[in-house]
C-alpha cells in the first residue's frame, strides 16, 4: 500500500496580478522500499511538490492521502504530529543545530518526547553511516558528506514511513554524494521506508527504483 | 544521573541555555541591562525604606504620646485634680502621667545653667536614663539631663537645689530624638512643687500612633463639646501620618523612576530576542519542519527569556543587597537593618519583576517564531 498519495494536485502562487502555477493536475504514490526520483529543470515545481508530500504546504487543489487519511482536513497540531512520526527530511544544505552534537541532532525530533529514549537509537543510525568515532562532534567539526550523513541519521530516528530529500547531494562533490545515496539507498531496503528525492543531478537516476520528470508542474508520462 | 541527563528531561532548557551560549556578548548584553534595572529598582526602594526607618526613629516615642493640657475657655490655669482622675477613669489601658512645670537656674562649682523642672512620679514612661536610673514611681531624688550634668561637672549621688530643697541625683537622661524636649531638664517628684495647685500638663503614653490618634478623639468627646475647650489634647501621630504619606509619595517616585529602567531593560531584551529569531529563521523552520510542535518552539524562546531575567535579576538583587548594606550603614549606622522584610522586600520584588519582564518581552519574539510558517522560514 502506498505511503502517499498525490492527487491531482495543484499549486498555484498569487502574487499581484501574476499567478504562477508550481503543480498543475499532478498524480503520484510512494511506497515502503522504493526509491523515487523527482527530475526537471529549475523552477519546474520539484520543491513545490516535496513540500506537498512533506506536509509543509498545502495544495490550492486536489487531495493529498496518508493511509487513506486526507490531509487537507489536519490542523496544523495534527501536521506536526503526523511529520514528527512518519516523515524524515534531508535538506540540501544539511541544517544541523551548530550547538548540538552530532548525536543530539539525530534525536532532535525526539527531542521533546521524554516519553522514549532515542539515544541507543541515535547511536546506532550513526555507527551504520560511519560516524560511530563523531558522535560528539559538532557540525563545525564535520565534512559536508559526514554532516549529510548525520541528517540522513536525523531523518531515521522516528522510524518514519517516508523520507524526503531535496537536492541531497547538491553541496556535495560527485564522489562523497555518491556514497550519500548509497546510505539512502540502503536504508529504503533496511528500513522499509520510501524515499523520495529531488535532483537536477542525472546521478541520482542510477539509483532511482522509479523517475518521475516534472516540467512547468506537469508530470511527464 | 548526570546533569546532561537531567538536561534532556528538560529540552527546552537545554536548548534555550545552548541558544544563549552562541552569542555570548549579546547574552550578556542583555544580562547586564536586565541588572541596571534590577538595581536601579530594588536599590531606590531600599532607599525610600532606609530614609522611612530613619524618620521614624527620628520621631521616636512622640509619636505615641498625647499632650493635654488647659483648654481656652477652661476657669482654671492648668489642669486639675479633678480632671486627671476623670483621664485615669476613661482611659484605662494607657499611661496617664500628670506634670507640673517651671524654670530655675541650677548652680554647682564650674558654672550654672537654666533648667527647666518638671515634677511628676512616673518617670519611666517619659524617660530613659542613660546613667542611673529612671525609675516607675520618683518619690526622692532627681533626674537631670545628662547634657546639663557634663556641663555643670554634675555626677549621679551629687545634689542639686530647687526652691531651697536638695534633691540627689539618681539618674541622668538622655535628650529624646524629635522636637524639643530633652535640653536641658531637671525631674523631681511632684511634691517638690506642691505650691503650684494645678497641672501644667498630662502626658498620655499609648500602645502606637493609632491608639494615641483614637484617645484624642475620645478625650475631645470627653471634655469639649461643640465650641467649649475645656482641655486642650494634641499629639504627633497625625504629624507621624503626614509625614508617612510624604514618605509613601517619595518611595513610589522612586520605584516609578527605578521601574522606567527596567522597561528599558525590557525593551533591549524584546529587541535581543526578536534579533535573535529572525537569524534563527530557517533554524526553526527545520525543527518545525522535522516536527517539533509550536508549543514547544514557544517554550524553548521563552525559556531563553526567562534565563535572561533569572541570572540578570538575580546578579542585579546581589547588587542591590550590596547597595542596601552600604546605605543603611551610612543611614542608621546598621548595615544589617537591610534584611528586614520592609527593606528586603525590594531584592524580591526587583527579581520577580526582572523575570515577569523578561518573560513578557520574549512572548511576541517566541510566539512570531512559532507560528512562522516552516516552507517559508525553510527558503530563507
Ligand atoms: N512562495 C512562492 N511565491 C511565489 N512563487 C513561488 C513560491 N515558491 C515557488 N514559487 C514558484 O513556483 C515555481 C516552482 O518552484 P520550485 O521551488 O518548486 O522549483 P524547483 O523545481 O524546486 O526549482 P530548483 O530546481 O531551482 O530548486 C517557480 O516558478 C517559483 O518561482
Ligand atoms: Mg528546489
Amino acid at each position: 500500500m502506498s505511503v502517499i498519495v498525490l492527487e491531482s494536485v495543484t499549486k498555484r502562487y498569487e502574487s499581484g496580478a501574476e499567478t504562477v502555477v508550481a503543480l498543475e493536475n499532478v498524480d503520484f504514490h510512494a511506497d515502503r522500499g522504493e526509491m523515487v526520483s523527482i527530475i526537471g529543470p529549475s523552477g519546474s515545481g520539484k520543491s513545490t511538490m516535496l513540500n506537498v508530500i512533506g506536509l509543509l504546504d498545502t495544495p490550492t487543489g486536489g487531495t493529498v492521502r496518508i493511509d487513506d487519511r486526507v490531509v487537507s482536513d489536519f490542523s496544523e497540531a495534527e501536521l506536526t504530529e503526523e511529520r514528527r512520526s512518519g516523515i524524515g527530511f534531508v535538506f540540501q544544505d544539511f541544517h544541523l543545530l551548530p550547538m548540538l552534537t552530532a548525536v543530539e541532532n539525530v534525536e532532535l525530533p525526539s527531542m521533546w518526547d521524554t516519553s522514549v529514549d532515542r539515544r541507543d537509537r541515535a547511536v546506532d543510525l550513526l555507527h551504520r553511516v560511519g560516524l560511530g568515532d563523531r558522535l560528539t562532534h559538532t557540525p563545525d567539526e564535520l565534512s559536508g558528506g559526514q554532516r549529510q550523513r548525520v541528517a540522513i541519521a536525523r531523518a531515521l530516528i522516528n522510524e518514519p514511513d517516508i523520507v524526503l530529500a531535496d537536492e541531497p547531494t547538491g553541496n556535495l562533490d560527485r564522489d562523497t554524494g555518491a556514497t550519500i545515496l548509497d546510505e539512502l539507498t540502503r536504508f529504503t531496503t533496511d528500513e522499509d521506508v520510501a524515499v523520495v528525492s529531488v535532483t537536477h543531478d542525472e546521478q541520482l537516476v542510477e539509483y532511482a527504483d522509479r523517475v518521475v520528470e516534472l516540467i512547468d508542474g506537469v508530470v511527464q508520462e | 544521573m548526570k546533569p546532561s541527563d537531567l538536561l534532556t528531561r528538560f529540552p527546552s532548557v537545554l536548548m534555550a541555555w545552548r541558544n544563549l551560549g552562541r552569542n555570548r556578548v549579546r547574552t550578556a548584553l542583555a544580562t547586564l541591562g536586565i541588572v541596571i534595572g534590577v538595581v536601579a529598582i530594588a536599590s531606590l526602594g531600599i532607599a525610600g525604606a532606609a530614609i522611612q526607618q530613619q524618620a521614624t526613629t527620628d520621631l521616636g516615642s512622640l509619636t505615641n504620646e498625647v499632650t493635654v493640657t488647659s483648654g481656652q475657655d477652661s476657669d482654671v490655669d492648668g489642669v486639675t485634680d479633678d480632671q486627671v482622675a476623670r483621664i485615669e477613669r476613661l482611659l484605662t489601658d494607657a499611661r496617664v502621667v500628670p506634670q507640673k512645670t517651671n524654670t530655675t537656674t541650677i548652680e554647682s562649682r564650674e558654672g550654672e545653667a537654666f533648667v527647666t523642672v518638671t515634677g511628676l512620679t512616673e518617670a519611666s514612661a517619659l524617660y530613659n536614663a542613660s546613667a542611673g536610673e529612671a525609675p516607675d514611681r520618683l518619690q526622692s531624688g532627681a533626674l537631670l539631663s545628662a547634657g546639663t550634668a557634663r556641663e555643670l561637672g554634675l555626677e549621679l549621688g551629687d545634689p542639686v537645689e530647687y526652691e531651697g530643697r536638695l534633691y540627689r541625683i539618681r539618674g541622668l537622661i538622655e535628650a529624646e530624638g524629635g522636637f524639643g524636649g530633652g535640653g536641658n531638664e531637671l525631674v523631681i517628684p511632684p511634691s517638690g512643687l506642691a505650691d503650684q495647685q494645678h497641672y501644667d500638663s498630662v502626658t498620655i503614653v499609648a500602645a502606637d500612633g493609632e491608639a494615641a490618634t483614637a484617645i484624642v478623639d475620645r478625650l475631645e468627646a470627653e471634655f469639649n463639646d461643640g465650641e467649649e475647650e475645656e482641655l486642650s489634647v494634641t499629639s504627633f501621630a497625625s504629624a507621624q501620618e503626614n509625614i508617612d504619606s510624604f514618605l509613601n509619595t517619595l518611595n513610589l517616585a522612586l520605584l516609578g523612576i527605578g521601574s522606567i529602567s527596567l522597561v528599558v531593560a525590557s525593551v533591549a531584551i524584546l529587541n535581543v530576542m526578536l534579533m535573535s529569531t529572525i537569524e534563527r529563521r530557517g533554524e526553526i523552520g527545520v525543527l518545525r519542519a522535522v516536527g517539533i510542535r509550536r508549543g514547544e518552539i514557544l517554550r524553548m524562546i521563552l525559556t531563553e527569556a526567562a534565563f535572561i531575567g533569572v541570572i540578570g535579576g538575580a546578579v542585579g538583587a546581589l547588587v542591590s543587597l550590596g547597595v542596601g548594606l552600604v546605605l543603611f550603614d551610612a543611614v542608621a549606622g546598621d548595615a544589617l537593618l537591610v534584611v528586614r522584610w520592609s527593606s528586603a522586600r525590594y531584592l524580591v520584588f526587583g527579581f520577580a519583576f526582572a523575570v515577569v519582564a523578561s518573560v513578557l518581552s520574549g512572548l511576541y519574539p517566541a510566539w512570531k517564531a512559532a507560528t512562522d510558517r516552516p516552507v517559508e522560514a525553510l527558503r530563507g
